[in-house]
């Protein structure tokens, strides 16, 4: 999977813009939307994302200074994204201790990408919440209809549209 | 539905009128402790509820929660009241104001059809402001910290009733109904076995009393042959047999009078079968048609008699005229002496005498031939006459014969009716000695029955054993009737809680279904907030059937609840009570309300919260948040989404001067610019 271009692929149907700085190589992926701005930097292992990711923020920063100054507050909602597909469970503690630094930006690193679903993960902060239970109308009628095969007919009948439980009662006693 | 303002007077800690208008995007408020922030989320709560649910000890001595609705500070305030504005998608406003002087100026069901929509759980505006309003002192209590059965509870609830939810209610009263019936007919079932067992008892004493009496016993025998048993009891049995025996009396009369009409009747077709009275019938009916052609010879001898002397009497009255003729004739004599007065021919005194003589002779000869002809008619006459008689006397003979034969036959057909009368066998009407002991017998039983019956009626213990007999017979029908309502009761019940079952079943499959549904957004919003390092996804489970639980595992089946820290829990909790708050499907107030939800929450976590949050937003929701922390607050107002639609704002609330609490400041917060990073993107060198 290249994780850049599926990013892109994510992020723009999240409502991001992005485009692909090419300063780097591999290209670096900038976004940005209403609210942050952000760069999405790929490594080959993880010993170059440990090794990298400093050298490479600061190198997109600085690329992206005059924006930044321009940016307001939004200049406050940077994001510098992380990551590589290559499986590292050793270094994937140290790789998610970044996200605990908060120096310049507000990082996201992670490895083992190897995914549409696992770049997903990766990117959940800047994501919409993707779960959207649709709760519909249940109707307990309908189901006890197909439940309750084992009654008369009759007798879910008036327990269905008498409203008397003494009634009910009374002609559950009847029915056979 | 969002919040549009909540303007509050005399309110808790706030003397004068404050007015918040909430931003549509969102809304910060800011502050020190205890200067008011949480009263704003407060005054939410009570103009929705009437009450504020916070405090879990709702009285203390004699003051509640409602002693400090109001303010209680030196100087009292203007008024009393909140008020709470919501503004629709159509910008259509809502408002409730309650005041302590007026109470509240809308009903339940106003504010509910305005907050919720179909669907709706009971108690819904509780509901609403339970899952609505995030407090930071039930963030771990709602969530973590509950069993789980009351957390099972507590999503049921949250996520809305299913339709047609109330049938296990009623369900439940049909079962209660059919069991309270079937309780009932268990009473009377074993009530009346019990009085049966009783009256058995007792009729069995009285059976050994009357079997002891050997009349009575022997008597109860004659009417057991009587009257069939399955008549009834004795009593019954005695009744009828009393009943009966007039008509028994009366078959014992008819075949009585059967035996001798049927004597009777053998010795007259006896008699009249005899040899001598079949030849005395023969010789009759011989004699009567003698007499009758005898009868009819005279007749005609009659006839022929009457006709000459009818000729002779005739000629007799010509003489009759002759003779006065003669006679007159005689005293005139010749007329002019020479003239016959009567023929006026010329004649001599000798020839006229001569005359007068044949005349007279003539005369003589027809009386003679009139007498001899009358002697003829008397002497036919007398002969018809002399038949007649005899015909007579041999028609009265056979007559009598055939009336013996018709006396017989109709007495041969009132015997029959006799027999069909008293329904006597048939075949004894040809055998009256036969009828006769069959007559004896059946009187022999009627003596026998009568004596029996007077013994029995006389017998004190056979009246004892035909009443009891009779309740016993009485309780038996009861008993029937009882079982038969007893296994219609059981029935009902059995059918009741097979209903209440399935209705449960039902209501359990769509609940747990629903429930199952919020599992991935409760695991999204987890694993965002990330309370663990290294768990870093949560299970939710539903079981049970009878009492369901929800339970949260963690790890290898770990319990949260024993194994977070504090600042964990908190975390967690906050993914649960975010989950139900996003998967309501019936809530049309969606605005989101958070009461200092990070304390004890270190600032990583702070900052996923401040990203899910931010989510939120994106989505279009509308937030307010209650921060102690200036930082905090800060960074909210950057990471939540501001636009020129809605706009985002933050409130500084503090002490005023009088030291009742007020808004300090009030800040909206611009929108970001937009397009910054491509907008210098061909300008900049590489670096």
């Amino acid at each position: 999977m290249d994780i850049g271009t599926q990013a892109e692929i994510v992020l723009r149907e999240a409502g991001y813009d992005t485009w692909a700085w090419t300063g780097a190589s591999p290209p670096v992926i900038c976004f940005e939307n209403a609210g942050l701005v952000g760069f999405l930097h790929v490594f080959d292992t993880a010993d170059d994302l440990l090794r990298q990711w400093e050298e490479a923020q600061q190198r997109v920063l600085a690329r992206h200074t005059a924006s930044l100054r321009a940016a307001g507050a939004k200049a406050w909602n940077v994001y510098s994204v992380f990551l590589t597909s290559q499986a590292a469970p050793d270094l994937q503690p140290q790789v998610e201790r970044l996200e605990e630094n908060f120096s310049l930006t507000r990082k996201i690193a992670s490895t083992g990408v190897g995914t549409a679903d696992d770049l997903v993960s990766a990117l959940m902060p800047l994501l919409p919440i993707r779960a959207q239970p649709l709760l519909h109308d249940a109707d307990v009628v309908e189901r006890l209809r197909s439940r309750a095969k084992d009654l008369p007919a009759s007798a879910l009948l008036a327990f269905l549209n008498i409203p008397n439980v003494q009634d009910v009662a009374e002609i559950l006693g009847s029915s056979s | 539905m969002k919040l549009g303002y909540v303007e509050l007077c005399g309110f808790r800690g706030f003397r004068d009128k404050v007015r918040v208008n909430f931003g549509p995007g969102f809304t910060v408020l800011t502050g020190r402790n205890g200067v008011g922030k949480s009263t704003i989320c407060d005054a939410i709560e009570y103009a929705i509820l009437g009450d504020i649910s916070k405090y879990p000890i709702e009285s203390a001595g004699r003051e509640t929660v409602k002693d400090y609705i109001w303010w209680r500070g030196k100087r009292p305030p203007k008024s009393h009241y909140v008020i709470l504005s919501f503004v629709d998608e159509t910008g259509k406003e809502f408002t409730i104001t309650r005041s302590r002087e007026g109470g509240v100026d809308k009903t339940d069901g106003e504010i509910e059809a305005a907050l919720c929509g179909s669907g709706a759980p009971d108690d819904p505006l509780r509901q609403i402001c339970r899952t609505s309003l995030i407090r930071d002192e039930w963030i771990s209590g709602l969530s973590l910290d509950l069993t789980e059965t009351q957390r099972f509870d507590f999503v049921r609830a949250a996520l809305g009733s299913v339709v047609g939810s109330e049938l296990a209610t009623k369900a439940k009263s049909v079962v209660g109904a059919a069991e309270s019936a079937c309780e009932t007919a268990e009473k009377t079932y074993d009530l009346t076995r019990s009085r049966l067992a009783d009256v058995l008892a007792e009729l069995s004493k009285a059976n050994d009393v009357a079997a002891r009496n050997p009349n009575v016993a022997s008597a109860i025998a004659v009417v057991d042959a009587a009257v069939p048993s399955d008549a009834g009891d004795l009593a019954r049995r005695i009744d009828i047999a009393r009943q009966d025996l007039p008509s028994r009396h009366r078959r014992l009369e008819g075949m009585s009078a059967a035996v001798f009409e049927g004597r009777e009747l053998e010795a007259y077709r006896a008699s009249m079968n005899s040899l001598e009275a079949v030849k005395e019938r023969e010789q009759a009916k011989a004699k009567l048609g003698e007499a009758q052609t005898a009868r009819d010879t005279a007749q005609a001898e009659v006839d022929k008699a009457n006709q000459a002397y009818e000729v002779v009497a005739k000629a007799n009255e010509v003489a009759a005229s002759l003779s006065s003729l003669i006679t007159h004739g005689q005293a005139l004599g010749l007329y002019e002496g020479h003239y016959c007065p009567l023929c006026a021919a010329e004649r001599t005194d000798i020839e006229f005498a001569e005359g007068l003589a044949a005349a007279r002779k003539r005369m003589t000869d027809l009386g003679a031939e009139v007498n001899a002809a009358a002697e003829t008619l008397n002497l036919a006459k007398a002969g018809l006459s002399q038949a007649e008689g005899a015909v007579s006397a041999a028609a009265a003979t056979w007559a009598r014969y055939e009336g013996q034969e018709r006396t017989l036959r109709l007495r041969e057909e009132r015997h029959i009716e006799t027999f069909e009368r008293y329904q006597i066998k048939p075949a004894y009407a040809s055998d009256p000695d036969e009828l006769e002991r069959q007559a004896l017998v059946e009187r022999d039983e009627l003596v026998e029955l009568e004596r029996a019956l007077n013994a029995l009626e006389a017998s004190r213990a056979v009246d004892a054993v035909a009443s009891t007999e009779a309740r016993a017979n009485a309780l038996r029908r009861d008993l029937d009737v009882a079982a038969d309502e007893l296994a219609r009761a059981q029935k009902a019940v059995d059918f009741a809680k097979s209903l209440e079952r399935n209705v449960r079943r039902s209501a359990t499959e769509l609940v747990d279904e629903r429930l199952a549904l919020i599992s991935p957004l409760l695991n999204e919003l987890y694993q965002r907030l990330r309370p663990h390092a290294d768990w870093r996804s949560i299970e939710y489970s539903v079981r049970g059937d009878v009492r369901k639980f929800l339970s949260l595992r963690v790890g290898d089946n770990l319990n949260p609840q024993f194994v977070f820290s504090s600042g964990q829990r908190r975390a967690a909790g906050l993914a649960f009570l975010l989950s139900v708050y996003l998967a309501r499907p019936w809530a049309r107030w969606q605005s989101l309300i958070l009461d200092d939800p990070v304390q004890h929450i270190d600032d990583f976590r702070a900052l996923h919260l401040v990203e899910v949050l931010s989510s939120l937003r994106q989505a279009g929701r509308q937030v307010v948040i209650a921060v102690e922390d200036e930082a905090l607050a800060d960074l909210l107002c950057r990471r939540l989404l501001s636009t020129d639609e809605q706009i985002g704002r933050r409130y500084v609330i503090d002490y005023g001067e009088q030291g009742a609490a007020d808004v300090a400041s009030k800040q909206d917060v611009a929108p970001m610019a937009t397009g910054v990073l491509r907008r210098f993107d061909g300008i900049q060198a590489v670096s």
